[in-house]
């Protein structure tokens, strides 16, 4: 990424702060064994429903666990979910659409089949997974991947199709260049900018579906604390401790909001062209 | 134009297919005995072997798969455990609230969003502009559940203006049950009123530099028929695209939506479901919602094409 | 006129658009906590199957406000026979099922075939008796191979109930849901609402109304029982008046119930005791120092406080009826609470415990099994358990306890029972396993005694060797949050609330 780049990406300040703020988030989440002010599994029972003070930050749950701990190590599972799930939606998208453009019979079978699996809206495939195979992290993330994938297969299907056919190509195939090479050279040079953009959105997308899930108790297993979880957790004492829903929700909110005008700007800033399309 | 709608329901049938085998691998693929699974803890061995045999368990996978495929075109989706009824019957009952509902929340999806959407694309760069664009970024980025909570909690509850669950008792008539989804269609709508915003302003901004407008204009004509006239016509068929893309959008937030306003609808029922182990159920609604999704969109593309007749196939 | 018909219609249409049911009808609408296994009591031991169907199908013998046995679809308490081997029971005459039919001796004792070879409770006790026979069209007779005095509550029960159906309907499943009940199954919308109306052709009885016994008066119309599986949109339908009555709510919204205009809170004390069993079958518990260290080691007022938050909703006692029940004794008592890291240690070292993890199963499903074991688990690990903690969901832990292998502990809870034999647990031959020659003599006194205050005497002795040999753990007693919409009388309030003598203000 050149400095031209950078600076293209954070010409409007709006996308600079929301890159800072996410990153924030990263960092803290990451660092939140080190940070954290207390274990988040500690109960003090005594302490229960305790509003934010100087002993806990942002106040304490229903068994006393400090809240500020446990947002932090619950952010570092709700990120996993959609940074996997951007990873692994990329990875078998762009597989399948590298397939249906490469290998012509494939093409109308295989386009097909993407256009199924993008029918299965994405709460009700990963309840169905869920609830056969158990809530661990890496079901929900290959249910939530299943879903996003054909997004990018699209993408690299229909930039393979173009490329194929162009003079170029077609010469650099005469002159004995392999598929592979064809590939690692224009198709995947020619669609990262569009993959990097949907990508961010994926992440975003993710960890909105996750925290429906954690909340509709079909999620990941609900001894791994997640901002979902807690919201679930949290909504009986929506009078006695509002707190305990308003911090993951915000927390939430901030991460998709902050990922969603990042992406936003990388658009711009990759390819003016698709930023009208949005 | 009629090869291509039948290249279309060619192409319909085909991702049905799909549709059919991903939901039978899906519950197929599930860890132990499907019959012991669905019978539950107190279930014998003689129970479970009986139901094997009359689910046809002990056949060759491949003639099941064949059976079931059968079966689900002729509208046979299988037997729910929990409520001893054929699925398809159970899923019609739950049809009515999660359609009004979803039709509903479009509707308000496209009041709030068409007249800003529309607004923020004239005064292009505007304050209003970028306070409308946020503002549609903000809605898509909080969770769907934490508004319905706090609406029901503060608009229901406190202040009565709407029911606060619920789909209305056995002699609710229409109207009732209705204003029972207004709620719930209002909290869903502003979920999905992000994305149609977006589109209606970026295809207004398309249209608004186009050279017709600039002759209307010139013209004469008022800015107010300018803008509804010509450019909302034009702008109206990005907009009908959007709304057929937020229809799986839809249906999620439906799950979550019914969930939080106790909707006896199909949403709900998969989350019992799920907590009932009635798999024939979660399979069904599978099915028939992602055959409903693509042949909504395939509606959507015909119609487009109706609207547009420059598009050419 | 005109003016008359147009104000009709008019009300008619705000009626429909605003307050539902028409003027001339009322009904309450009662929000229950999910949607009933089934609406055939006999064939289902959930509460909120007992709830729903006690409204429209009835039993022989019934409980008083005082949990004592009277009859209900019997004339009178059955004649025991001196041996207590016999019982002889008289039907009321005059009584109708909901298709018009009239009860008699026949429908009875079908009906109570089928509740021995098909229900829970029923196949419990089916080794016992040797014939149900109709000695004439209102009189039946049950005859036992020993006496066995727990049956006449099994009889009264509403769970895994001896219900009363028209031998017509009866069969693996119903025929159709007909009962001899103050109201009549007329709709069923799953996941919506189960209705019933006013039967008009039910005769209560004369007594006053006590309990679940005594007449029965159908005062509204309809009753409507919704399910709401969310507590918390329960409480939000409570509060907004949508519903006239809510079960199973979260104890955190007792203040804002009770601060609301439109509702009272229901507090039922006493409703129930958490329970940790124990595996007697095999593994670490089946060592009688080992479980002396866990009674000892168990801190049961953080156990509580932190599954019920405050102690308006549990009270740290360890007899097995609080005060105030005819069961209440206080055997034993002395071994509970004594929260003694040294103690529980001693007797570890007593046991030669090598380390071996102690096996906890709970679920999340009841937010407090999970809260106690997470604060025990602490306490245990301190007087030097190793504890492994297998959280699982609630469907899977009913699988998994029936596998003696898989576990040392699995929580639960039930409610208090009527009577003791009803538990389960107290017997050899329950999944616990717990078996004990002098607890078992004692046992089989206790079942075949009829004299109350000998069995109550029993029932003492029981209690001392539960708590001596530390049979299963009882953690304490809580109580259950209900609510009402203000003015609304006349609930039966109890685990099972009942409404036919309830009134909207």
């Amino acid at each position: 990424m050149t400095p031209g780049f950078t600076r293209l990406l954070f010409a409007r300040r709006s996308v600079l702060l929301a890159f800072l703020v996410f990153l924030a988030v990263v960092v803290l989440c990451l660092l939140a064994p080190v940070i954290s002010p207390a274990d988040p599994a500690k109960m003090s029972v005594r302490a229960r429903l305790t509003p934010p003070s100087g002993a806990f930050l942002l106040g304490a749950d229903a068994y006393g666990r400090d809240v500020l701990s446990r947002l932090l190590h619950a952010g570092r599972v709700s990120l996993l979910i959609g940074l996997g799930v951007a990873v692994l939606s990329t990875l078998i998208g762009v597989t399948l659409g590298l397939l249906a453009g490469f290998v012509r019979p494939l093409d109308a079978a295989l386009s097909r089949l993407v256009d199924a699996m993008m029918a299965f809206p994405d709460i009700l495939l990963a309840i169905a997974l869920v609830s056969i195979f158990g809530g661990s992290v890496f079901n929900v993330m290959l249910a939530l991947s299943i879903v996003y994938a054909p997004r990018f297969a699209r993408i690299s299907r229909a930039s393979t199709l173009v490329i194929r056919e162009l003079a170029f190509v077609e010469a650099a195939r005469s002159l004995g260049s392999g598929t592979g090479y064809i590939i690692r050279n224009h198709v995947l040079r020619n669609i990262v900018s569009p993959v990097i953009v949907q990508a961010t959105f994926i992440f975003a997308y993710a960890m909105l579906a996750e925290a429906g899930l954690s909340f509709l108790g079909v999620g990941v297993d609900p001894s791994i604390p997640t901002w979902g979880t807690m919201i679930n957790e949290g909504r009986q004492y929506i009078d006695t401790a509002a707190f305990l829903i308003l911090f993951p929700g915000l927390a939430i909110s901030i991460s998709v909001l902050s990922l969603q005008i990042t992406g936003d700007g990388l658009r711009d800033a990759l390819d003016p062209k698709l930023s009208k399309e949005l | 134009m009629w090869r291509y709608v039948l290249k279309r329901l060619v192409g319909l049938v085909v991702v049905v297919f799909f549709v059919l085998t991903i939901a039978f691998v899906i519950v197929r693929l599930a860890p132990g005995d499907p019959a012991a699974l669905l019978l539950g803890p107190d279930a014998t061995a003689a129970d479970a072997a009986s139901l094997r045999e009359r689910l046809g368990l002990e056949r060759p996978i491949f003639l099941q798969y064949l059976a079931f495929l059968g079966g689900a075109v002729t509208g046979d989706l299988g037997q729910s455990i929990f409520f001893n009824q054929p699925v398809t019957q159970v899923l019609a009952q739950r049809a009515e609230p999660t359609v009004f509902l979803a039709l509903f929340s479009l509707l308000f999806a496209v009041m709030i969003a068409a007249p800003i959407g529309i607004y923020a694309a004239y005064r292009r760069g505007s304050f209003l502009d970028q306070g409308a664009v946020s503002l549609a970024m903000l809605a898509a980025s909080v969770p769907s559940f934490w508004t319905g909570l706090l609406f029901q909690r503060y608009l229901a509850t406190d202040l009565g203006w709407f029911p606060s669950s619920g789909y209305g008792g056995p002699d609710a008539g229409f109207l009732e049950r209705m204003r029972h989804l207004m709620l719930p269609s209002l909290v869903l709508g502003i979920v999905n009123s992000a994305l149609i915003l977006r589109f209606t302003r970026a295809s207004m901004l398309d249209v608004l530099g186009e050279d017709y407008i600039r002759t209307a204009r010139s013209k004469g004509m008022g800015e107010a028929r300018v803008i509804l006239r010509h450019a909302l016509k034009n702008a109206a068929i990005p907009i009908v695209t959007v709304v057929g893309l937020t229809f799986a959008l839809l249906v999620s937030g439906a799950v979550v939506t019914e969930r939080v306003f106790n909707l006896p609808g199909m949403g709900n029922l998969v989350v019992n479901s799920v907590l009932r182990r009635d798999y024939p159920v979660i399979q069904g609604t599978l099915i028939v919602v992602a055959t409903l999704y693509v042949a909504i969109n395939l509606a959507v593309d015909l119609l487009y094409a109706v609207i547009d007749r420059r598009v050419k196939y | 006129m005109r003016t008359f018909r147009l104000m009709a219609a008019a009300t008619l249409l705000m009626g429909t658009a605003i307050a539902g049911p028409a003027l001339s009808q009322t009904s309450l609408d009662i929000a229950i906590i999910g949607e009933p296994q089934s609406l055939d009591p006999m064939m289902s031991t959930q509460d909120v199957v007992s709830i729903v169907t006690q409204h429209f199908v009835e039993t022989l013998y019934t409980f008083d406000s005082s949990w004592n046995v009277a009859p209900l679809l019997a004339e009178s308490l059955p004649e025991i026979s001196a041996d207590g081997k016999t019982y002889l029971i008289r039907l009321r005459d005059g009584i109708t099922f909901h298709d018009g039919s009239a009860m008699d001796s026949a429908d009875v004792v079908a009906s109570l075939e089928r509740w021995k070879t098909q229900a829970t409770r029923g196949k419990g006790v089916a080794d016992r008796i040797e014939a149900i026979t109709a000695v004439d069209p209102l009189t039946v007779q049950i005859s036992l191979n020993a006496p066995y005095a727990p049956l006449l509550s099994l009889l009264a029960f509403s769970n895994s109930a001896a219900a009363v159906y028209p031998q017509e309907v009866l069969g693996e499943t119903l025929g159709a849901i007909v009962g001899t009940g103050p109201y009549r199954l007329v709709d069923h919308k799953p996941d919506q609402y189960i209705q019933l109306a006013r039967f008009d052709g039910y005769k209560p009885r004369s007594e006053p109304a006590s309990g679940t016994a005594g007449a029965r008066a159908a005062l509204v119309d309809e009753l409507r029982f919704v399910p709401v599986p969310d507590a918390n949109t329960r409480v939000e339908g409570l509060l907004s008046g949508q519903f006239d009555y809510a079960d199973g709510l979260p104890v955190e919204a007792y203040d804002r119930i009770a601060a609301s205009d439109a509702a009272d809170p229901v507090l039922l004390d006493g409703f129930g005791w958490p329970v940790w069993a124990i595996n007697h079958k095999a593994g670490l518990l089946t060592n009688r120092d080992i479980r002396k260290a866990l009674q000892a080691a168990l801190p049961f007022d953080d156990m509580m406080f932190a599954a019920f938050g405050d102690d308006k909703f549990f009270a740290t006692e360890a007899a097995m009826y609080p005060e105030g029940w005819p069961w209440h004794v206080t055997n034993g008592t002395e071994l509970y609470n004594i929260n003694d890291p040294a103690r529980a240690a001693e007797y570890l070292k007593a046991a030669g415990y090598d380390g071996t993890p102690l096996r906890i199963l709970t679920s999340r499903q009841y937010e407090f099994h999970f809260k106690m074991a997470e604060v025990a688990k602490i306490a245990l690990e301190a007087a030097g358990f190793t504890v492994d903690m297998n959280v699982v969901d609630w469907a899977t832990l009913g699988q998994q306890r029936n596998d003696p292998a898989l576990w040392d502990i699995y929580i639960t809870h039930s409610p208090f029972l009527p009577e003791p034999a009803l538990t389960d647990l107290y017997f050899s031959t329950s999944r616990l396993g717990w078996a004990n020659s002098e607890k078992d003599a004692v046992l089989a006194a206790f079942t075949t005694e009829t004299d109350t205050a000998k069995r109550l005497d029993l029932f003492g002795q029981l209690q001392g060797y539960l708590m001596d040999d530390v049979g299963f753990i009882k953690t304490g007693s809580f109580a259950a949050l209900q609510g009402q919409r203000k003015g609304l009388t006349g609930v039966n309030l109890s685990p099972w609330p009942a409404f036919w003598n309830a009134a909207r203000p």
